[in-house]
């Protein structure tokens, strides 16, 4: 049998792995017997499929230039372009569709909905899993609840498509794994992070699978980076943005790459690392492109000045918030102009100009007191106390510390919150509440925001309250 | 707005694909894709393309990025298939009992020949493998390798075997252990 060499053609085919099962071991069984004339003609059949970049940089940037001699290649491309031009009207079609019954799915009690959607086939469509995945993203910081609703919709939904009903196999898969991290970010967001843990474990199995399409890939990988975060495992964050920033280089999306540096810096400052969050904004600023993303642009500013702020470099972050007030004011929206504020202030105290920063904190709490936002202005509380500690004015950080207080007390939520506001009331009350520890417990109020069961364990001082 | 409709490309979907049509040549001649095959691969990365334009910021640079991805797989699939068949091959005529005892006693030598050229963590593996008769979890235990890379560690080792097999031939170089 070994002596018999295989046709060209067979060995060919052997190594595109195209024969039967019989025909495949047959020829391994002769190249194994170590045959030259045969290795010579599997040889350079092998070199073909390795990736060699630099010759494929060159032939991508010569295919304008020269008519490429190879033939097959101009009729599969008609057929298959032909094949989108109908396929972009009919997604066009699908969108509007998924659209209107997204629109009568939110008319329907929210307890009959995941009913109507199990049940009914026409509930069973691509567009509508999109427009549920848009909505539970968008409603996420406004009424959680809601958007882990939405977000179970869609899983509902993504699980009972087949792969004909939205473009084949890939894209079913792909839908399913992005519907399932997205479930995961809803419940992270509404500070369930057990449930989260779950829902991404559904999507990261779909990814190990294979056959999710990169863009997908990229998305999963990024709101899971989010998950980490919040629970403080920066190295696997990190780990996971570092894969999502190799995708998107790969995809050559600047801008995405751009966002995925600015999700790093969020977690290089979390995890402490001053000087890394700068570098990272600073990359991210070079590459997000201020007028196709005028929001994530700001952002990056925004969180640039504070970390420049917080590292004492506040004369830098006072020019750099000069030039960047005009981006504040053309998005315009009441956040937006709330967070220009705060930050204003806290640069202000930075340069020791506490009116200013009073001014500018009093103001801010205002605003989210009036908008429902407790947390946010008990954070905002806690910096106007830290211009009352600086300026030794104590009776004041009391008053502000037990308003706080109160505030976490009417919710009754947070208890590691209450404990830290605890620590600082008795403080206050013993006229020994200063900087440090005013600062320490605003730092832990930050952390314990997504992270409800971080404990308070006060380092300035003071004893350990638990509430 | 769909991403295609974008000033800073085509201003339709048609426009584009003509626009992008020779790069895209030029990819499944470099992967040298066979154009048969190119149908189904070219069509699925289309069509995440159409379904999410609006997330797709630069759709030519992520278009040729998805397909040069999808012609790797191609390979790294069809590369499977060979591995298999090697592995199958040798499994079947050293342990099982298909063949004379003189043609599996060639196989074997053939066998212990092509594996000296082998790096030495795959040697150790394959030899467990095919004369041992070791099964992944076993030779996970065995080799010191976790559970979740077995798979992926056998899967190298046996494309370096198919590589000797294939590629270099019973020369005296070996495989790169990588």
């Amino acid at each position: 049998m070994t002596e018999i060499h295989p046709t060209p053609e067979a060995l060919e085919r052997f190594v595109l792995g195209q024969l039967a099962a019989p025909e495949m071991r047959e020829i391994a069984r002769h190249l194994l017997t170590g045959c030259r004339q045969c290795h010579e003609a599997t040889g350079s059949l092998w070199d073909s499929s390795d990736d060699a970049d630099d010759l494929l940089d060159l032939a991508l940037e010569a295919a304008g230039d020269e008519e490429l001699p190879e033939p097959g290649y101009d009729e599969v491309l008609d057929r298959v372009f032909e094949r989108m031009a109908s396929a972009e009207a009919v997604v066009v079609e699908q969108r509007a569709a998924g659209c209107r019954l997204f629109d009568e799915l939110m008319q329907i009690p929210a307890e009959r909905r995941h009913l109507l959607v199990s049940n009914s086939q026409r509930f069973r469509h691509r567009m509508l899993c999109e427009r549920l995945l848009e909505a539970s993203y968008d409603v996420g910081f406004e009424d959680p609840a809601e958007a882990v609703d939405v977000a179970q919709l869609a899983t509902l939904v993504a699980d009972r498509l087949r792969p004909e009903e939205c473009g084949g196999q890939e894209c079913l898969y792909s839908l399913r794994a992005r519907a399932w991290a997205h479930l995961g970010n809803a419940f992270r967001i509404s500070l369930d992070l057990a449930s989260a843990e779950r829902a991404f474990a559904r999507a990261e199995a779909l990814l190990d699978e294979g056959g999710v399409a990169l863009v997908d890939r990229g998305r999963v990988l990024d709101l899971l980076a989010s998950l980490r975060k919040d629970q403080r495992r920066f190295a696997e964050a990190l780990q996971l943005l570092d894969r999502v920033a190799a995708l998107h280089k790969r995809l050559g999306q600047w801008s995405l790459l751009g966002r995925t540096f600015l999700q790093k810096a969020n977690v290089c400052g979390e995890a402490g690392d001053g000087e890394g969050e700068i570098r990272l904004l600073r990359r991210a600023l070079d590459l997000i492109d201020p007028q196709a993303d005028p929001r994530v642009f700001l952002a990056a500013r925004h969180n640039l000045i504070n970390a420049l702020h917080e590292s004492g470099r506040s004369r830098e972050a006072f020019a750099l918030l000069f030039h960047t007030r005009p981006l504040y004011l053309k998005a315009g929206d009441r956040m937006n102009l709330l967070r220009l504020r705060w930050l204003e202030g806290a640069v202000a105290l930075g340069l020791q100009r506490c009116e200013q920063a009073e001014a500018a904190f009093r103001e801010v709490r205002e605003g989210f007191i009036e908008l429902g936002l407790d947390y946010d202005a008990a954070l905002v509380s806690l910096d106007l106390a830290g211009a009352y500690a600086e300026q030794g004015r104590l009776t004041d950080v009391r008053r502000v510390a037990e308003e706080t207080l109160a505030i976490f007390q009417a919710r009754n939520t947070h208890q590691e919150a209450m404990a830290a506001l605890l620590a600082l009331c008795s403080a206050a009350r013993l006229d020994q509440a200063g900087v440090e520890l005013v600062r320490e417990v605003a730092g832990f109020l930050k952390r314990a925001r997504t992270n409800p069961d971080l404990p308070f364990v006060s380092t300035a001082g003071n004893p350990t309250v638990h509430g | 707005m769909s991403t295609l409709d974008q000033p800073q490309v085509a201003t339709s979907l048609e426009g584009f694909l003509e626009r992008v049509r020779p790069r895209l040549k030029a990819l499944f001649i470099h992967y040298r894709i066979p154009p048969q095959d190119t149908e189904d691969l070219l069509q699925q990365a289309l069509l995440v393309l159409v379904y999410q334009s609006a997330e797709i910021r630069d759709p030519e640079a992520w278009l040729l990025g998805t397909v040069r991805n999808k012609c790797l797989l191609y390979w790294r699939a069809r590369r499977r298939t060979l591995y298999d068949s090697v592995d199958t091959t040798v499994l079947e005529h050293v342990a099982g009992p298909i063949g004379p005892s003189q043609e599996r006693t060639a196989l074997r030598r053939d066998l212990a020949s092509a594996m000296e050229h082998l790096p030495e963590r795959c040697r150790s593996l394959l030899a467990l493998r095919y004369r041992q008769g070791y099964e992944p979890p076993e030779l996970a235990e065995r080799l010191g390798y976790s559970q979740a890379s077995i798979s992926k560690i056998t899967n190298r080792c046996l494309a370096a075997l198919t590589r000797y097999m294939t590629l270099l031939g019973a020369g005296p170089k070996k495989v790169r252990d990588d």
